[in-house]
């Protein structure tokens, strides 16, 4: 029996209805991504659960059952907790900066090391400005949201956090920042007065960004991928690489475990950022195809969630999570296959990681969580703060 | 959506329709942008795998360049003269290395010279390619090579290996005439480029060497063989991590030459020597077999192997009496008295009578005097030539003009070079009319009578190297034909037939034969080359020719010099067995002093002696007719002394120097017509 508008009050509560109004499509799709990411890992490792495989089983296993239960959690508690979870990592992604827990790792001073876990506050920084942004927008009206001096509210609250990333530097999660923030500020009517002038600026600043403004190895990195055979045993290694590992898989792959690219070591970041190269290389077009179509597949499922909630607050959330996890999967792809620059951003589900992987199904949690509660309206004003 | 109560003029719902709109533009784009990543895709995967599986395959699969063993070189005998032997030798590969300094500092501890080399090795490893490892050491003693293993996990990037490296047994003996080989330079690239030839990746091999002079460098070709490949499976470090044997093919060995050289004459050549500078070469007259080929003082040739220190190689390079120079082709000298049975076999073609007496008075005049080195009185040209006189020769020679000389030395081989399969060789110089013409003194380019004397006893313009006067003896001694050295005996396994073909000598053998009658007296009792010149083999004895080049014009001093560079090159020439001639023998022995019979004929006396004593024929005549029937070589020259005393002879003749020009009786005679 499918809950509907018309379903009896009290009745939408009970568990065992929630249980089965979560979306368990999108549950499996999930789970067939993160299981190709666990066999791509268990192939890469030469047949081995360790390093890698095994781990990242236990990790999917462990973040699907919370991602599980915060479906079941009324939005109105994420509504409540949106605002102190920014807070929270706001100050997290400041202790990284100013107090000596951060640590610097690839470049980057983008870890937290609070003594019994190390975190990437950035990861989750994400989903904490999703969620309060969108309870930003469920306050205000369509005219605020499309034109008024209060954008300037969210978008300091992208900026902050944007700016902060920047300079660890982490170019990939700050641009994941910016451009969730934008798409969720897109979706919640931003003016296209606004939208194009920013694009065209934007298109214009980027070029001069990338000359005066990033740090060496990142403009290295741009430029490479402007022409990877300039430096070919260097950074435009990675690309180079990569698509030899996609090309050389073909039609059909060169066989589960057979991907010499991936195998002798030739990509590198293999379990990471390169995972889908190794796909491509041993299922072929048609498993690396397929697998984009998963992805489409949880995208489109995940904006259609997003419609369906009849609270503005679950409508941005779950979509700015979907866009968030979309960006992933657009930069990661163009990245492997030579159509972006090399900047660090996973495949989500499949690249082997922790942080990131909390924060995807943490996302999903919600998105799911707005699915089981789409009939659920939100007062506005209501919170912590 | 549709199925949701609308109701338009509320804020709400107003929110709600450009949310739907707008993401129906995010669905759109991410619908957009997941099709573009299809298309390329496909484009990657589909239209452009080939190429990708290629470079895939590229990366995968490396072609390891095994190289091929070099080519030996062997003598006649079998002995080997260049061989292969292994060598134990340590190799860094920078991109293994985490950490090159470090990786040296441990390395020196293990191996402490290469800590003087240090910084030469930092600069090889790192002109070097990628994962290319070069050689940091080589020649291990089997400690150094287990202690390296042994401590190989400590040192990434290090290995030690087995490989080939050139060899030179005989050390100095060959190492003009087989030459040697070393590293491969610059230039060595370069001449591929220009020759419009691919570099073959082989001289880029760490192990390889290249022919640099002598039969090494001009069968650089044939030794060399064809490297294989072991196809490889190897990870992104460079590491192999597998074998395919399938697709890889073993190297082809470089050919097997072997030399007609002996090695035994050849090592008796060079320690008979001693620290004299000069030069000997043997040949079989029968077929022009060159047995001997060797230039003193000589090298060690394996030091080019592994690198000749700069201080040795400074040092050599220096030495005035100059190891590097090959003087059995390469150095020319005047051939002196050796010369004169040219001039002999000149006037004999033209008809001269050799019974023709002509008085020596101890010197010959034309426009000055020219003086011979004793006075011999009436002579025929036997004993001319037993003599070594100057004044018979020089009259000849004026009565039948340089040209006639000329052609005749031309024809035993001089002033030219021969095919033996090695370079660098000098022709020397055969004057004649046309040459002075063209290389004029006083500008009016003509040939002054005055300069035919000295060219009858073999000085002034004219110069010769040792293998031209082993040819000249091999064709005096032949008497026949006109013989054409030979040095490579085969290649592969393939005879080489003579260079050029063997044409009779368009002169009477009657007229050889008497030449060698003059020659056979040289070493026998009275002659100048009898003291030195006795083999002591019995029935088998040999004739010769002494010979003494002078270096410089004495003036009214005396010639004896103490200083080396100012002495007179010693020759001689020499063939034997007397009356079946088989081997032929020339020494020179750079400003080796006083007279041929001195330096030369005892060197060619101890070279020719294993020459016969291999040849088992000799060895069955000496063992048959046994040594009891000949004379005492003694009492011989007893009773001809006695003989010779009336025909005013007084003096052993062991040397043809002039005496010294106070000793030299005031003569009133004019020469002789």
């Amino acid at each position: 029996m499918t809950a509907s508008a018309l379903t009896r009050p009290g009745e939408r509560d009970r568990l065992s209805v929630k249980v089965r109004e979560i979306d368990w499509t999108l549950v499996v799709l999930l789970s067939v991504v993160a299981g190709v990411g666990v066999a791509m890992l268990y192939s890469i490792a030469g047949g081995e659960w360790q390093p890698w495989a095994a781990d990242q089983l236990v990790r999917y296993s462990a973040v699907l059952v919370m991602a599980l239960v915060l479906a079941l959690v009324h939005p109105k508690w994420w509504f409540r907790a949106a605002y102190p979870m920014y807070g929270v990592l706001l100050v997290l992604v400041l202790m990284i900066e100013f107090t000596p827990l951060g640590y610097v790792a690839g470049g980057a001073r983008n870890w937290l090391n609070l003594g019994f876990i190390r975190i990437q506050p950035a990861e989750f920084m994400k989903l904490g400005l999703v969620l309060a942004l969108a309870r930003w927008y469920h306050n205000h009206t369509a005219q605020e949201a499309r034109l008024s001096w209060k954008l300037l509210i969210p978008a300091a609250m992208i900026g902050l956090p944007f700016l902060l990333v920047a300079k660890q530097p982490d170019l990939g999660s700050a641009m994941i920042i910016g451009l969730t923030g934008a798409a969720v500020m897109f979706v919640a009517g931003l003016s296209w007065k606004i939208i194009v002038p920013t694009g065209v600026l934007a298109a214009v600043g980027t070029p001069l960004f990338v000359i005066f403004g990033m740090h060496e190895y990142q403009r290295n990195r741009v430029l490479t991928f402007l022409d990877p055979t300039k430096d070919p045993s260097g950074t435009g290694y990675n690309i180079i690489q990569s698509k030899i590992a996609l090309g050389s898989g073909g039609f059909l792959g060169r066989g589960y475990g057979l991907g010499s690219q991936s195998q002798l070591e030739f990509l590198p970041e293999r379990q990471t950022d390169f995972i889908f190269s190794t796909v491509a290389e041993e299922f072929g077009f048609v498993g690396s195809f397929s697998l984009l179509i998963c992805y489409a597949a949880i995208i489109l499922i995940g904006l259609r969630i997003a419609s369906l909630s009849h609270s503005h607050f679950g409508r941005i959330a779950a979509s700015g999570m979907v866009a968030f996890f979309a960006l992933f999967v657009l930069i990661n792809g163009a990245m492997v296959m030579g159509l972006a620059p090399v900047v660090g951003v996973p495949m989500p589900l499949l690249s082997y990681g922790g942080s990131s992987m909390m924060t995807i199904m943490f996302g999903f949690g919600l998105v799911l969580s707005t699915r089981v509660h789409r009939y659920s309206e939100l007062p506005k004003g209501h919170g912590l703060f | 959506m549709s199925s949701e109560p609308s109701i338009f003029f509320s804020d709400p719902n107003e929110r709600q329709g450009s949310f739907l709109r707008r993401t129906l533009v995010v669905g759109g784009l991410t619908a957009l942008g997941v099709m573009g990543l299809g298309l390329r895709l496909g484009q990657l995967q589909v239209v452009q795998a080939r190429e990708f599986a290629t470079l895939a395959a590229e990366n995968q699969f490396n072609f390891r360049l095994v190289p091929p063993p070099r080519g030996l070189i062997k003598d006649r005998n079998g002995v080997v003269i260049a061989g292969n032997r292994p060598s134990f030798r340590v190799l860094v590969v920078r991109d293994e290395t985490k950490d090159l300094d470090g990786t040296l500092d441990l390395l020196g501890r293990l191996l402490p010279d290469t800590l003087e080399r240090r910084r030469g090795i930092i600069r090889d490893v790192n002109a070097a390619p990628r994962f290319t490892p070069v050689p940091v050491k080589s020649d291990l003693t089997w400690d150094e090579f287990a202690r390296v293993n042994l401590y190989a996990n400590e040192l990434p990037g290090v290995m030690a290996d087995m490989h080939e490296a050139r060899f030179y047994p005989h050390g100095g003996a060959f190492a003009h005439v087989v030459g040697y080989v070393a590293k491969p330079n610059a230039r060595d690239v370069e001449a591929y480029r220009e020759a419009g030839e691919e570099v073959p990746t082989l001289l880029f091999n760490p192990s390889f060497r290249i022919g640099r002079q002598g039969i090494e460098r001009s069968l650089e070709d044939r030794l060399r063989g064809e490297p294989g490949g072991n196809r490889v499976e190897v990870d992104a470090r460079g590491r192999v991590v597998g074998e395919d044997a399938e697709n890889s093919r073993p190297p082809v060995p470089g050919e097997e030459v072997v030399l007609t050289l002996d090695a035994d004459i050849q090592n008796k050549a060079l320690e008979v020597f001693g620290e004299e500078a000069g030069s000997c070469v043997v040949m079989d007259v029968r077929n022009g077999d060159v047995l001997c080929m060797v230039s003193a003082p000589s090298f060690d040739p394996n030091l080019f192997v592994s690198g000749v220190p700069t201080s040795v190689y400074r040092a050599w390079a220096d030495y005035e009496r100059r190891p590097l120079t090959d003087k059995a082709i390469n150095g020319v000298f005047a051939p002196g008295s050796t010369f004169k049975p040219v001039t002999g076999l000149a006037a004999l073609v033209r008809g001269a009578n050799p019974d023709r007496r002509i008085t020596c008075t101890g010197g010959f005049y034309l426009g000055r005097r020219f003086a011979c080195h004793a006075t011999h009185g009436s002579q025929d040209m036997r004993d001319a030539i037993k003599n070594s006189c100057n004044v018979y020769f020089m009259q000849l020679a004026v009565e039948m003009g340089p040209d006639a000389i000329a052609e005749v030395a031309r024809t035993m081989g001089f002033g030219q070079t021969f095919d033996l399969g090695i370079g660098n060789q000098n022709p020397g110089l055969v004057p004649d009319t046309g040459w002075r013409r063209r290389n004029p003194v006083r500008g009016d380019g003509k040939w002054y009578p005055g300069e035919t004397p000295s060219y009858a006893i073999g000085q002034g313009a004219l110069t010769v190297n040792a293998l031209q006067l082993a040819v000249y003896t091999s064709r005096l001694a032949n008497g026949r034909k006109a013989i054409q050295p030979r040095l490579i005996k085969s290649i592969g396994g393939r005879e080489q037939p003579p260079a050029g073909d063997v044409r009779d000598l368009p002169y009477d053998p009657a007229l050889l034969a008497i030449l060698r009658e003059g020659m056979n007296r040289v070493t026998d009792v009275g002659g100048t080359g009898f003291r030195n010149s006795q083999l002591g083999l019995g029935a088998v004895r040999m004739a010769g020719k002494t010979g003494t080049a002078q270096v410089r014009n004495y003036g009214t001093g005396s010639r004896k010099s103490n200083v080396w560079s100012q002495k007179d090159h010693n020759l001689f020439i020499a063939y034997a067995p007397i009356d079946e001639p088989r081997y032929a023998v020339s020494v020179i022995v750079q400003h080796g002093g006083m007279g041929g019979g001195t330096a030369g004929a005892p060197r060619a006396r101890e070279v020719m002696k294993v020459a016969l004593l291999k040849d088992p024929d000799i060895r069955r005549r000496i063992e048959q007719s046994g040594f009891a029937d000949t004379e005492d070589p003694g009492s011989h020259e007893a009773n001809a002394l006695g003989a010779a005393g009336p025909q005013g002879a007084p003096a052993p003749a062991t040397e043809e120097a002039p005496p010294a020009a106070g000793a030299q009786p005031a003569s009133t005679s004019e020469a002789p017509q």
